[in-house]
């Protein structure tokens, strides 16, 4: 194993910086057809949730310039299925696996939390905060620093291994989501999910997906979401998990260089399921020809001084 | 790693325009032609490319040898980009992917019914019900004439709806017509929405009628959970790209708010 390519997330080693977004990879079965998941820093599930959920009504998804819109509705099997059908399988691929949560009520974040902090397979947990709180008037989870800290504490005092917040890049300062989520305990924050979107067709006058508005994720958002990770380095001490746009090997580098310890690929998992390969051989042969002993090198490694602009 | 799904740097042998912006393109793609069953789809991405994004999904038309052909309709962005690949220039195909028409019997019956692009279904399940000694039929729709084609050796009953050829009025009139004399053991059908919802009315109480769905998708293998197909008994959704497309009528409620 590649020991230069190592990063630690909280209690975790990943074998390398790459890991799956939540939803865009499924339970991870289907990612085996193409290459082998166990060369993956992480998978990360599906969001679950406590009951199984059949999700939002169709059309779900739409694609805008290099970029799509989503409204899945959190479709999925349920934790329980999850953990009896799905975690088997992902065992025997050899994966290092993170359970992707997601609920309306803080009491199911933390029954969710119990029941897969029991089984042994599950090395990280990513809590997902983009569903409306029911019990406070629909305000997302994850919009609000107080909520977000409440929900993370609860989660903390049952799970003691890896645990990583995924934030709304969908607020004013996503640092203050940030400093919530390091001031209760999490081990990592992501940043960050889609972010609020919309399309129309002109000719039928109608949205172009059923929720009207939907998630936006793709390379449209890489720019958007390098600066909100940028923003966040500078008010947190724990690491970042990038997730917007990445595309190429280029763009993990960036995202490294931004203030990331590690990514997360999405929507480029659809048109190349297997591209974590290529982007690995990229990201190799990038730390070997700069000399660089370690890929933490890059970390952060922004350099911010402004150069002398000669006057023309 | 279990497989029989493949991603493939797949070239272009050659394109041709067979009716006013539609097309059949033959790709050199020796692994998914060797797999791909009548009714399994691809999911295509031009390398590179960040807009078109994602890939689209085409229904095998036929495979020749080493090659597979796809048929469609230029109807926007992709489509378009497609049409006008040169010969050698290189696409990304995944599959084959989903489900496909049920195999066929010895000796059975089988009528088809395609319109619109759907017709990219034709060679490959006429071609392989013959090949498993079964009895098929083809009957093809289109609003005129100038919409429709002739795949070589396979002979087809046409319908349009201004009698320009063939029988004059839909592919689904057609078939009733034809069930008042005889009557298929199964039927299976690829078109537009509303011809799909009319088949299974007219037909799927009488006869094993399967039908093959387009919703829209962004990954086709199941990882995104975007092709909602809605389930009959009212409990959910099937995903179009891993329980379907290809769907028994008894399965499914045919979404008829076209696209
Ligand atoms: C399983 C399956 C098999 C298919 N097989 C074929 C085939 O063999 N031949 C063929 O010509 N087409 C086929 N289609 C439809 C084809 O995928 C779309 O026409 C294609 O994605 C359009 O891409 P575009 O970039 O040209 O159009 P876009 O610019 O993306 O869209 C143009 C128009 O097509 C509509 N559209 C987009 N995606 C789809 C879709 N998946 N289904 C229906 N309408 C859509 C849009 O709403 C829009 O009105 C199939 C679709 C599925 C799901
Ligand atoms: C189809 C789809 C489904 C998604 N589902 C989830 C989900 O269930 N839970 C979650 O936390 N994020 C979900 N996301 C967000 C992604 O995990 C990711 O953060 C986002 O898409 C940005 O990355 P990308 O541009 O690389 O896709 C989903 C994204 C897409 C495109
Ligand atoms: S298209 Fe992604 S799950 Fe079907």
């Amino acid at each position: 194993m590649k020991t230069h390519l190592k990063i630690g997330i909280g209690k975790l080693e990943l074998k390398n910086p790459l890991m799956t977004a939540s939803g865009t990879s499924g339970y991870g079965d289907e990612l085996g057809n193409y290459f082998d998941v166990a060369a993956l820093g992480a998978v990360v599930s599906k969001s679950l949730t406590l009951k199984p959920k059949i999700g939002n009504e169709p059309p779900r998804v739409t694609e805008v310039a290099c970029g799509m819109l989503n409204s899945i509705g959190l479709a999925n099997i349920g934790v329980e299925r999850f953990i009896s059908e799905k975690l088997p399988k992902l065992r025997k691929s050899g994966a290092t696996i993170i359970a992707n949560i997601a609920a309306k009520r803080a009491e199911d974040y933390l029954s969710l939390a119990e029941m897969l902090s029991d089984e042994e397979d599950v090395q990280g947990l990513e809590i997902n905060l983009s569903c409306p709180n029911v019990k406070e008037g629909g305000i997302e989870f994850g919009s609000d620093p107080k909520m977000l800290g409440t929900i993370t504490r609860l989660v903390r005092n049952v799970f003691p291994k890896t645990l990583l917040v995924k934030l709304t890049p969908n607020v004013t300062r996503i640092s203050e989501l940030a400093r919530a989520a390091e001031g209760e305990g999490a081990d990592a924050v992501t940043v960050a999910n889609t972010y609020v979107g919309m399309a129309i067709d002109i000719y039928k006058r109608a949205p172009k997906i059923h929720t009207v508005t939907g998630g936006l994720s793709g390379p449209a958002i890489k720019p958007l979401t390098m600066a909100k990770v940028y923003e966040v380095t500078k008010s947190v001490d724990i690491p970042i998990v990038a997730s917007g746009g990445i595309f190429t090997w280029q763009d993990v580098i960036e995202y490294l260089i931004a203030g990331a310890s590690a990514v997360e690929l999405g929507t480029v998992l659809f048109a190349k399921p297997n591209v974590p390969e290529e982007l690995l051989s990229g990201i190799e042969s990038y730390v070997s020809s700069s000399k660089l002993e370690h890929i933490s090198d890059l970390i952060g490694s922004l350099n911010t001084g402004v150069e002398k602009v000669s006057a023309h | 790693m279990p497989t029989n799904q493949f991603l493939e740097y797949a070239s272009v042998i050659k394109t041709l325009e067979v009716a006013p912006h539609t097309f059949l393109t033959e790709f050199s793609s020796p692994k998914i032609s060797a797999a791909v069953k009548p009714g399994q789809f691809v999911m295509l991405s031009f390398p590179g490319s960040l807009d078109p994004l994602l890939p689209r999904a085409f229904s095998v038309c036929e495979v020749k040898g080493d090659g597979v052909v796809l048929f469609y309709v230029a109807v926007g962005k992709g489509t378009r980009l497609l049409s006008k690949l040169r010969n050698g220039e290189e696409v990304i195909l995944n599959g084959p992917l989903g489900r496909g028409f049920p195999e066929l019997a010895r000796g059975e019956k089988v009528w088809l019914a395609v319109g619109g692009s759907g017709a990219a279904v034709l060679p490959i399940v006429i071609t392989s019900a013959i090949d498993s000694g079964a009895f098929p039929e083809a009957f093809y729709g289109a609003r005129t004439m100038k919409q429709l084609m002739h795949f070589d050796n396979i002979q087809i009953e046409f319908a349009t709806d201004d009698g320009s050829a063939g029988f004059h009025g839909t592919v689904v009139e057609l078939l009733k017509l034809k069930m008042k004399k005889d009557r298929p053991d199964k039927i299976f059908a690829c078109g537009p929405s509303p011809m799909l919802a009319s088949v299974q009315r007219e037909f799927g109480e009488k006869v094993r009628t399967y039908i093959s769905v387009e919703t829209p998708m962004a990954c086709g293998m199941g990882l995104c959970q975007g092709c909602p197909v809605r389930k009959k008994d009212g409990t959910g959704y099937y995903l179009a790209c891993k329980d379907g497309p290809v769907f028994d009528t008894n399965e499914i409620e045919v979404a008829t708010g076209a696209i």
